[in-house]
């Protein structure tokens, strides 16, 4: 360290005491604490939707904690938005860059804080010489005069911290840095990030990776559910020590069933999909589910599981393999004729594929039903027969609700994925793909829903299970494949399962 | 976590929420342009009085006013029931256009026919040739998703260019020298109502087809499927409907209904097909299916609204000093106080993607 730092206010550049954020009933951030020290590297770790975004979006100025404040320089401070976070230091890189494409790398950097001439014409050169400095700096290359589209990803990322340093950032706040990296790239990204702590820039680097926070953090701080499991330097940090923070303890272990296993009922084979962006997401991935038999779907956010289910729905690409239900080949049928044969679908996002808010809660609970034979005939909906099914659907799984004709908005986020299992478990499917069943769903909500997932199981159901609880899916799983980097890295049975083992196996180590 | 669940007494906030969402625009508007007239120096309570007389004062008048509003309940039904898909059809105007030529065509060309079926042959080739009309945006927007808004609104000028050199050339009336078709057969005619009033029976067909189109959005299942489909499309795709189906399908039937109000404007008031047809039915139809908000009812009474106010600017000229424009501006004022909701609606539209 240069003698400036240590000469200099060696406490907090930036930190939060006591944040809390709820969104409704929601606490995504409970009274959050952690100080990341002036040049250092401080991590922040936890799984998909332990707080990590919220906090992430406080710091910054986007938002505003309800409790508690954040710290910039040791002292309380209120941003009044990003530019205002921006002008005390604070940047951020978000997982999906910000520059124009059209433009070329050193317009890019430059963007919006061009130097201009005289007469307000953007002064190429003195932008390049700009470029340059950084470069120095930073000890990176680049060619600036290319256009963005053309430039490989990591690259760009680069770009997108330089132009943060360009700006005056001292403070870089990075949300998943990696995880549009490749292994070589990841490495020229950390001796980056170490040269600029060097530099006397302190980083947050928020990432679920436990390598490579182990590999770039000086300090470590680990949340789960909103909470602050743990800070602490990353020299007492060990791998396994951050996992059992991560995931948690599971608080009852139940008992290995001795469930009847029936016949086959899914049947993936060799399947490789693809996802939105035309990436391969799934590779080569083999599955069976038999009739009453619940099969867990592990992994960590992105490797592999949203690739699966929208395989499985008909809305991704599949580019090779097949998938049978019930011993009919399905691979090439809309979700329709899928739905037709037995499958149904619990989607992970309520609010914008699960349920249709907008809509009376009665059309929520017949979407999809609707034209069986009886809620519907000729085309003409049955109104009073729909209304009387409706009514004793949503009683029989305990939807507390004032009249069926309100919005699906109008009920409690428990309720509304109440509605959404009725739903898919209505009309005896022989197969129910459930994606985070109870994402955002509180305790007792968690649990009937769980109910509801096994009494389906034990009246011969095959289920599908994909969840990012590692608790959810040791609770209610008889065996769990796991998944990391678009491959099955092992599969365990029931008896077995233990929560480090699979922790292993999801960060991608081998199969013990 | 509490459950919020809905206090009683809801719904009737909703409905007044609906009530006061359809009745602000007007208000509002009136409010505005009362201000204009008191600064041009009329009295606009008198003027007000004078706009109602002339648009509901006799039977004559509401006849008038219901023939005005013929073309607008179809082109607002038209609008609505795309709308109701997720599809943003700003090509009704189009619709109009090809409608009326192609009943126009009909009615000149088949004079031998008993008036039942000639009528009848009319109006179905323009709602197949506004259906038609709307098959290429269709297809578009629901296989590549091109944005429709784009596609429908230039084939209107499309449309209309077309049309227009169509009555110019191949199909001008012998000896006529303005741009018009011959006049359809006396038998081609649709039967009016209430002689001498130019109301005539598209007026019952108009509101025959918003009862069906009541019936259809509450009672079937492509009607559950098409709101479903337009409110979340997500959601709809994963409940099995086939959304890019129904969007085809909706914006099919957007078209016939746009040909339809063609057609009847052309058998039933014009006689012919001239160019400059349409006086921007198929916008106002936008408008009246915004302010009316996509149920049949809000449809008619919207379409009633804006017929009248055509139907009594005509002439409130004729007793008043007061110049047509103020017209123009309480129907620009409703417009815009209307189609608010239109950043609404745009931007769900957009957040669907």
């Amino acid at each position: 360290m240069s003698a400036e730092h240590t000469i200099s206010d060696p406490s907090i550049r930036l930190g939060a005491h006591g944040v809390t954020r709820r969104f409704g009933s929601l606490v995504a951030n409970d009274s959050i604490n952690f100080r990341a020290r002036r040049g250092t590297v401080h991590a922040i770790v936890g799984g998909n939707g332990a707080g990590k975004s919220t906090l992430m979006r406080i710091l910054q100025g986007m938002d505003r904690p309800d409790e508690g404040v954040v710290l910039v320089d040791g002292s309380p401070t209120v941003f009044l938005g990003t530019a205002d976070a921006f002008a005390r230091g604070i940047g951020m890189v978000h997982q999906e860059f910000m520059l124009v494409p059209g433009l070329t790398l050193l317009e890019n950097l430059v963007l919006a804080h061009e130097p201009t001439d005289r007469l307000g014409r953007i002064d190429r050169e003195k932008a390049l010489e700009e470029a340059h400095k950084l470069e120095t700096l930073t000890g990176v290359k680049l060619d600036w005069d290319c256009p963005e589209e053309d430039a490989p990803v990591h690259v760009r990322q680069i770009v997108e911290i330089l132009r943060l340093i360009y700006r005056g950032a001292d403070v870089l706040i990075l949300d998943e840095p990696t995880a549009v990296l490749a292994p070589a790239q990841i490495s020229e990204l950390m001796a980056l990030l170490r040269k600029l702590r060097d530099e006397g820039r302190t980083i947050l680097f928020i990432s679920h990776k436990l390598d490579e926070v182990l590999a770039i953090a000086d300090d470590i701080t680990v949340i789960r559910n909103g909470r602050v499991i743990g800070s602490m330097p990353a020299a007492e940090a060990s791998k396994a020590k951050l996992a059992e923070m991560m995931i948690g303890e599971i608080l009852a272990r139940p008992e290995a069933r001795k469930g009847t296993v029936g016949e086959p009922i899914l049947t993936i084979a060799n399947l490789t999909a693809r996802d939105r962006r035309g990436n391969v997401g799934l590779t080569d991935f083999s599955l069976t589910v038999a009739a009453g038999e619940i099969v867990g779907i592990a992994g960590v956010a992105g490797n592999g599981q949203d690739e699966l289910a929208s395989a499985l729905t008909a809305v991704g690409r599949v580019d090779g393999g097949t998938i049978r239900i019930a011993g009919t080949d399905v691979t090439h049928m809309t979700l329709r004729q899928r739905r037709a044969i037995g499958l149904s679908y619990l989607s992970p996002d309520r609010a914008a594929e699960g349920l249709c808010l907008a809509a009376p809660i009665e059309e929520n609970a017949i979407a999809g039903h609707h034209r069986r034979a009886d809620l519907c005939s000729r085309g003409v909906l049955k109104q009073a027969a729909i209304r009387e099914h409706v009514d004793a659907l949503l009683d029989r799984y305990s939807v507390k609700r004032s009249s069926n004709s309100l919005p699906a908005s109008s009920l409690s986020g428990g309720n509304q994925q109440r509605v959404a299992v009725a739903r898919e478990l209505d009309g005896n499917p022989s197969i129910l793909l459930a994606c985070q069943p109870t994402r955002g769903v509180d305790i007792r909500g968690i649990a009937f829903i769980h109910q509801c997932i096994l009494d389906f199981r034990d009246r011969g159901g095959a289920v599908l299970l994909i969840s990012e609880e590692l608790e959810e899916l040791i609770a209610l799983s008889d065996r769990i494949a796991v998944l990391y980097g678009g491959r099955q890295s092992g599969e365990v049975d029931r008896g077995s399962a233990e929560i480090e083992k699979i922790g292993r196996m999801m960060l991608g180590g081998a199969d013990a | 976590m509490s459950d919020t669940t809905a206090i009683p007494g809801n719904s009737m906030q909703m409905r007044w929420k609906g009530a006061t969402e359809v009745i602000a625009p007007l208000a509002l508007a009136l409010a505005v342009a009362a201000v204009l007239l008191l600064l041009a120096g009329h009295n606009p309570v008198e003027v007000y009085r004078l706009l109602a007389i002339e648009s509901l004062g006799s039977v004559k008048r509401v006849a008038a006013t219901l023939a005005a509003a013929t073309p607008l309940i179809l082109t607002g039904l038209a609008t609505a029931i795309a709308f109701r898909a997720g599809a943003f059809n700003v090509g009704v105007e189009g619709c109009v256009f090809v409608g009326g030529l192609a009943a126009a065509y009909v009615g000149f060309t088949y004079i031998g026919l008993p008036s039942v079926f000639l009528i009848s042959l009319a109006v179905l080739a323009s709602v197949i040739a506004g259906a038609l009309w709307m098959l290429v945006p269709g297809v578009l927007k629901a296989r590549l998703n091109v944005d429709e808004v784009v596609t429908t609104l230039m084939l209107n000028f499309v449309a209309i260019s077309l049309t227009a050199y169509l009555v110019n050339g191949p199909l001008l009336a012998p000896g006529s020298a303005n741009s018009a078709t011959p006049m359809v057969a006396e038998t081609a005619r649709l039967p009016r109502l209430l002689p001498p009033s130019t109301l005539n029976l598209g007026f019952i067909i108009a509101v025959l087809l918003l009862v069906l189109y009541w019936l259809w959005d509450k009672r079937t299942a492509l009607g559950f499927e098409t709101r479903i489909a337009g409110l979340n499309s997500r959601f709809a795709t994963s409940s099995g409907i086939d959304v890019p189906m129904l969007i085809i399908k909706m914006m099919l039937l957007s078209g016939a209904i746009g040909g339809l109000a063609g057609g009847i404007h052309a058998l039933g008031t014009v006689g012919r097909f001239v160019s400059g047809f349409s006086p921007g039915y198929g916008f106002t139809g936008i408008a009246v299916a915004l302010l009316g908000r996509g149920s049949a009812v809000g449809i008619f009474l919207a379409a009633i609204l804006f017929g009248a106010l055509a139907t009594s600017g005509a002439t409130i000229q004729l007793f008043s000093d007061v110049p047509i424009e103020i017209v123009s501006i309480l129907q620009g004022m409703v417009m815009i106080f209307a189609v608010a909701r239109f950043g609404w609606i745009f931007t769900k539209r957009r957040g669907a993607r």
